[in-house]
């Protein structure tokens, strides 16, 4: 059986337009409680899930729009944080700095006690070995009172002497350069002192040499500077006896652990250069016998 | 003639309801339903629904005026629609049934319009039993009546006694 056709509905379709019309003029005239026509609850009841669809989407957007904002808020923040915590970091790196430079300070004091007239602390800014010469580099020069010959002191002794000078820095000749060399006195705790020569080996060294091997010496016997030299003040400790070799000749071969290491020292002092008057005379042959 | 016939109609069932309400019958007939059956009884539905709606509008100016303009309008058109598809399938013939008919329109009109008035106002407020009862009762007779009337050749007898006068 074929499907009626929208003539054959003419009757069903009339009937629907005039119920709809009779139903929307009595909605209009009807009065719910809260004032509204029943027409006017049917069209919000109708529309009321576009309204609500409409809200979700605006309030979802809103939702959005103040994740976006909070996020580039958090964002900025976050850089802002970060850049903090890298002023703090480099900020508490110069402080352990800081700190580090005032117990080698308080060392150096420890070390010097009552440093002369006309010494300055320096710090140390590099360390170059080229070949057998060892020098380094102060960041204080001329212009800050430093003389030639100024004596550099560690906090664990001598370290060298100023041998260039430029306005705002200065080169320090180590001790372990092969062209240095320092006046010592050799103790032992027992058998008293003996004057020698410490010399660099070049290779970041120091050696004492022209002690004959008659004389005792053993390890881990002191050298202090014994100011005979003209160039350092007596009394600085330059290191230990690190081993004794005999070798062909009549004197021993001695390696000497040195009092300081250029390569750990920051902060240095600098102490005025040795007047010629100040050189004391070692000890005579008849003391030393 | 039928515009004619239902602009007649209608103005009889205002003037016999004006007259009963006047009197205050206690359930008069229906006569909007009246007209709105004759248009019906064809089997035309559209036709039904057109003179359906002024006699709903007209009841509802009569019988509730200033109030719900439209609520017998609706009921009318669906009990015309109603009777017009029943007269398109069947053919009601005995005024007995024709009256029948009738009451049993009054009955879903009564329920049409309750089921209206709860949408509408949300309140559930069934007519009086007794009252639709007699109102379907008087509607039915007072249709089965005129159906009856209406079938009885009265052209023909007038025809025949003027005959029998001459002869």
């Amino acid at each position: 059986m074929a499907a009626p056709t929208l003539a054959e509905r003419r009757p069903e379709i009339f009937l629907a337009v005039l119920l709809s019309l009779c139903l929307v003029a009595l909605s209009l005239q009807v009065r719910r409680p809260g004032g509204r026509t029943a027409g006017e609850a049917w069209l919000l009841t109708a529309v009321s899930p576009f309204v609500d669809l409409v809200t979700a989407v605006r309030s979802g957007a809103h939702d959005v729009g103040t994740w976006a904002k909070s996020r580039r808020a958090l964002r900025g923040e976050n850089g802002a944080l970060i850049a903090e915590v890298e002023a703090l970091r480099g900020e508490l790196l110069r402080l352990r700095d800081a700190e580090e430079d005032k117990g080698r300070l308080l060392e150096l004091f420890g070390a010097q006690p009552s440093p002369p007239p006309g010494t300055f602390p320096a710090r140390l800014i590099a360390v170059e070995s080229s070949g057998p010469f060892h020098t380094a580099l102060l960041d204080r020069g001329a212009g800050d009172g430093l003389q030639l010959d100024g004596v550099v002191l560690a906090r664990g002794g001598l370290l060298g002497r100023v041998i260039a000078l430029g306005p705002r820095t200065a080169r320090v000749q180590l001790l372990s350069d092969n062209t240095a060399a320092v006046g010592v006195l050799l103790t032992h705790a027992s058998r008293g002192g003996r004057i020698a020569v410490a010399k660099g080996d070049g290779q970041g060294g120091v050696s004492v040499e022209y002690v004959p091997t008659i004389e005792p010496v053993e390890p881990n016997d002191v050298l202090v500077s014994s100011g005979t030299d003209g160039l350092y003040p007596g009394g600085l400790p330059v290191g230990r006896v690190k081993s004794i070799r005999r070798n062909k000749t009549l004197f021993w071969e001695i390696q000497v652990s040195a009092a300081a290491d250029p390569h750990r020292e920051s902060i240095v002092f600098v102490l005025p250069p040795v007047r010629k008057s100040d050189v004391t005379s070692g000890p005579s042959v008849a003391e030393r016998r | 003639m039928k515009p004619l016939r239902v602009t007649i109609g209608l103005s009889l069932a205002v003037l016999a309801t004006l007259a009963l309400g006047a009197l205050h019958v206690p359930a008069p007939p229906d006569f909007f339903l009246l007209v709105v059956a004759d248009m019906a009884r064809g089997g035309a539905a559209v036709p039904a629904m057109l003179v359906a709606l002024p006699a709903g509008l007209l009841e509802d100016t009569l019988l509730a005026p200033g109030r719900l303009l439209g609520l017998h309008a609706f009921s009318k058109i669906l009990v015309g629609y109603l009777l017009a598809t029943l007269g398109a399938r069947t053919v009601v013939e005995k005024p007995m049934a024709v009256g029948g008919l009738l009451a049993g329109a009054v009955l879903v009109e009564a329920a049409t319009l309750t089921f209206l008035v709860w949408v509408l106002k949300g309140d559930f407020l069934p007519p009086a039993p007794w009252l639709l009862l007699a109102r379907a009762a008087t509607t039915g007779l007072f249709g089965g009546l005129l159906y009856a009337a209406s079938r009885v050749p009265w052209r023909q007898r007038r025809d025949a006694r003027r005959r029998v006068r001459l002869n």
